[in-house]
């Protein structure tokens, strides 16, 4: 079902075992089936080649996945020798450098490369197999036996796949990569900054992926400007709408619009994932048609406005102008020329998502069902739907047989021999589908420096430490973060300020709350938790000025917590740990 | 009258040296146009001349020069007893008349810049809900008491700090629906664009003691949003004591406990008064206010008093560079590597 070098094996046990491997729910929420493994290996070679052999990023090469019950676990490869990343920094400067310079021109060239790629997959002919060969074949030059046009067809439906992938990363590190050295400055001048704020002042007014939205209202108020809105009854299905709107005059001229504005912006999908699952709206108009229908009803009742794109302009240029005033000089300089380079790239981070996952995918995996119905019909398969059962070298293995006996007249075994493969990987996806998978396996790394899984991920240090500590089974209370460090050290319960005679110096206070009268200990101990209080409370105050960390508010450290027993207090996210014994 | 007392409104920063910052801010506040409960402050000079004329400056010597506690309670025993100067007495009875003889509240108003006052972490005196000119004599001298606290003498002994003498600020009392605290930046990350409120139901002295878990909101200056709303169980309030002198402590009753005790619309006041403050001193401040019972905004909004943010937030881990080289830096170019 999967290949041999996607599985954990015996023979590599052991550099396996010590590796950090997380499973990529962001692309892979689902068991995998059989084809769709496809989106595992070409994502990875053209992340690798660019990564790892064009831009040679100084401290990663590319990464490595294993499928452990269906489910997908990815694991960077550290360049390690510093010589190895001195001798790497001098291409990455070079190329990057070149990337970022020429953005929007060598980004216009990948939009033209996108758009001819999509029209190959589109037109490509998937032909059927004929009892007889029509006379072009004698006479006409380019004309080919449908045993080989076929073949070539799943060869080039591949290769499109393949090339696809190849220029969906293209851009996708170095556009990420600005956008997030900008959100990672930001958060660091602003620590609280809503990443929302961070996106609005990055996001153009013409982002493309808001245009299909933004297409279905207008065509909402077409509807309700033409009189032809009463169509649109909930419930209806699109093609008892359509029915409907051909019988009037207006109706058919918004059908004519409807048909403008189907391409492209039909190819959003149905799904955000790198699955055969997902299917676009030209596949599956219920869902534009529900929207326009709810667009209908919610301008009718007022609900309804669109925010004109100058307020939108100004709101994004407020944010930047009012966040920069309030940074120091040198500050808003490098906020400023960050702000520049995340708006350069960002068409491209947006853009990508619809060109290639939306736009090419929904077209390629339809390509694919063609094949599919090619070998229903042959009996080959049960249910067109049925191919992504099987991998696409099974998928070529199928077509080998369903030709050959096509050609030769012979009796195929593919009928007797498929189907049963294909009910029991069915009734197997059913099953891993119930299993949740952990969100990590193998070694825990004390810290992450691959800056693609921070990147693309978010798998940082102190991700990875939340997670291992999951599994530890000690436990945490949280409470709110009032002053910011991280210590260690044996807790001591204080319930009345007579006892603070019991504190050791190095104690950690677990205290219900403090007040002045407990100031001569502050000296003494590393870290206060209290029951109750807020950031404003006279444990927090002092604690920040003896630079103390403080967690307060907890609601139950004193009853949790027990004398004696080792602490973590993280005063800047508000965690306290219990550790082992 | 002389310069022993002065109204509020007569305050600028200069005088924090003689009426202690906190008079001092509360003036320039009620210069800045920002709503602050009116009053008057007591001098330096007025502790120097009670001190001087009751005789207290020998003992009050004597004891220093003993251990903190035993000090303490010698110079205490002595001021206790200890009678205003009829001068004060009848100029403190003058301002609280020209007052209109409401409840009060009497702080202690330490000199200097009210930023190291700070460092005491409430370990100067308030009194609330005073009334009547006899009683606000002898909150008066409650406050000069505090001074001599057996951590006030060790705090000043560690730090070295000199003359002791305070301020005391007096000011109309606001029986407060819901009171708190506000800072004009988050005190504990640090981000100058975020505006941090702690509120609880009753007077301030409930948060600002740390007796009940207020409600916490974190609102963006820029845009207004509540980035972060917790609200906590809020177990008790402090009211005024209906035998009309001081404050009680209440249960709060279980249907108001957990409820949020400011909406959207409060904040956004609380939010746009934190800016005016913030404006008006130029640095980050922490803003005591209330707002009171019974009465609808904008009006009901008063600051109680306001000062530089304590424990100056850490400036916020900066990445420096150019721009180039922290997108160089995310993919793990190190700088020397440039």
């Amino acid at each position: 079902m999967y290949p041999y070098y996607a599985l954990f094996d015996e023979s590599r046990r052991e550099a396996d075992e010590s590796r950090f491997w997380f499973w990529n729910s962001m692309h892979f929420p689902l068991p995998m089936p059989a084809f769709d493994v496809a989106c595992i290996d070409s994502p990875y070679q053209a992340v690798g080649a660019w990564q790892n052999r064009v831009f040679a990023v100084p401290p990663a090469m590319g990464i490595d996945y294993r499928i452990v019950n269906g489910y997908v676990y990815i694991s960077g490869n550290p360049v390690t020798d510093p010589d190895k990343v001195a001798e790497r920094v001098e291409f990455f400067q070079r190329r990057a450098g070149r990337y970022y310079q020429n953005w929007d021109e060598l980004y216009g060239k990948w939009k033209r490369k996108m758009e001819a790629l999509i029209a190959e997959i589109t037109y490509l002919r998937v032909p059927d197999l004929p009892e007889y060969e029509p006379d072009e074949v004698m006479f006409e030059d380019d004309r080919n036996t449908a045993f080989y046009e076929v073949l070539d067809a799943y060869g080039r439906t591949l290769r499109c796949g393949d090339l696809m992938w190849q220029h969906h990363f293209e851009f996708l590190l170095l556009g990420y990569g600005a956008y997030v050295t900008f959100s990672d400055f930001c958060k660091s001048v602003l620590p609280d900054i809503p990443d929302q704020h961070i996106a609005q002042m990055v996001a153009g007014i013409d982002v493309l992926l808001f245009k299909p939205g933004a297409e279905l209202r207008r065509l909402a108020r077409l509807a309700i400007e033409s009189g032809v809105d009463d169509a649109f009854v909930e419930g209806r299905t699109p093609e008892e709408i359509d029915a409907e709107l051909r019988t009037r005059k207006e109706g058919r001229r918004w059908l004519e619009e409807l048909e403008r504005v189907k391409d492209p912006w039909f190819n959003m999908a149905t799904g955000d994932g790198l699955y055969h699952y997902y299917r676009s709206w030209y596949d599956d108009p219920s869902i534009p048609y529900a929207s326009v229908t709810g667009h209908i009803r919610a301008l009718k009742s007022g609900d309804l406005r669109d925010r004109p794109t100058e307020e939108i302009q100004r709101e994004r240029d407020r944010l930047a102008e009012e966040y920069g005033a309030l940074l120091d000089d040198d500050a808003r300089t490098t906020f400023r020329e960050l702000l520049g380079l995340s708006r350069t790239v960002f068409p491209y981070v947006e853009e990508h998502k619809f060109y290639c996952d939306y736009w090419f995918l929904t077209r390629w995996w339809s390509k694919v069902r063609e094949f599919g119905a090619l070998l229903a019909r042959g009996a080959f398969l049960e249910d067109a739907e049925d191919v992504f059962q099987l991998s696409r070298h099974e998928v070529a293995t199928a077509l080998d047989e369903l030709l050959l006996t096509w050609a030769t007249g012979g009796a195929p075994l593919g009928p007797s021999y498929w189907p049963p493969i294909v009910a029991r990987r069915k009734g197997l996806l059913r099953r891993l589908a119930e299993w949740t998978p952990p969100p990590a396996l193998g070694a825990t790394p004390d810290a992450i420096y691959d800056p693609m899984s921070i990147m693309l991920w978010g798998v940082t240090t102190q991700r990875v430490q939340e997670w291992a500590r999951a599994t530890e089974g000690g436990s945490r209370l949280t409470g709110a973060p009032a002053s910011p460090g991280v210590v260690e050290g044996p807790a001591r319960v204080v319930i009345d300020v007579g006892e603070i005679a019991d504190v050791r110096d190095g104690d950690v206070l677990v205290c219900p709350i403090t007040s002045p009268a407990w100031a001569p200990i502050f000296p003494k101990i590393r870290a206060v938790v209290t029951d109750i209080g807020g950031v404003m409370s006279h444990a927090a105050i002092v604690c920040r000025e003896y630079g103390l960390p403080a967690v307060v508010g907890t609601g139950r450290a004193t009853a949790e917590i027990e004398t004696g027993r080792q602490i973590r207090v993280d005063g800047s996210t508000g965690v306290v740990t219990i550790l082992e014994a | 009258m002389t310069e022993r007392t002065r109204l509020l409104t007569e305050l600028r920063r200069p005088d924090a040296s003689e009426f202690g910052g906190k008079s001092a801010n509360l003036g320039e506040l009620l210069a800045a146009g920002i709503p602050v409960p009116g009053g008057f402050a007591v001098g330096a000079s007025a502790y120097r001349d009670f001190v001087r004329s009751t005789g207290l400056d020998g003992t009050i010597a004597a004891a220093l020069s003993r251990a903190a506690d035993d000090a303490s309670k010698t110079i205490g025993e002595a001021m206790r007893f200890a009678p205003l100067p009829d001068g004060l007495r009848d100029e403190l009875g003058a301002r609280y008349e020209a007052l209109g003889e409401p409840p009060v509240a009497v702080r202690s108003s330490a000199l200097g810049e009210d930023g190291a006052e700070a460092t005491f972490a409430g370990q100067q005196e308030s009194f609330l809900w005073v009334r009547g000119v006899e009683h606000l004599c002898d909150a008066v001298r409650d406050c000069w008491a505090s001074l001599f606290t057996p951590r006030a003498i060790a705090y000043r002994r560690r730090l070295g700090a000199g003359e002791e003498a305070m301020g005391v600020a007096v000011q109309r009392m606001v029986d407060a629906e819901v009171s708190g605290v506000l800072f004009t930046c988050n005190p504990v990350s640090g981000d100058p664009s975020m505006v941090a409120v702690n509120a609880s139901w009753g007077l301030g002295i409930a948060v600002v003691g740390g007796e009940t878990t207020p409600d916490d909101y974190l609102v963006s200056k820029i845009t207004g949003e509540v980035v972060r709303r917790t609200v906590n169980p809020k177990h008790i309030e402090y009211v005024p004591d209906a035998a009309g002198r001081g404050t009680v402590r209440l249960e709060v009753p279980p249907e108001r406990r957990e409820r949020p005790c400011l909406d959207e619309e409060r904040l956004a006041a609380l939010v746009e008064m934190g800016r005016r403050v913030e404006h008006h001193f130029g640095s980050h401040q922490d803003v005591e206010w209330a707002l009171a019972r019974g009465e609808s905004l904008p009006g009901a909004l008063l600051v109680l008093q306001a000062r530089p943010v304590t424990a100056q937030p850490r400036p916020a881990p900066k990445l420096s560079g150019s721009a180039m080289s922290l997108v160089m830096g995310t993919f793990g170019v190190s700088r020397d590597e440039e």
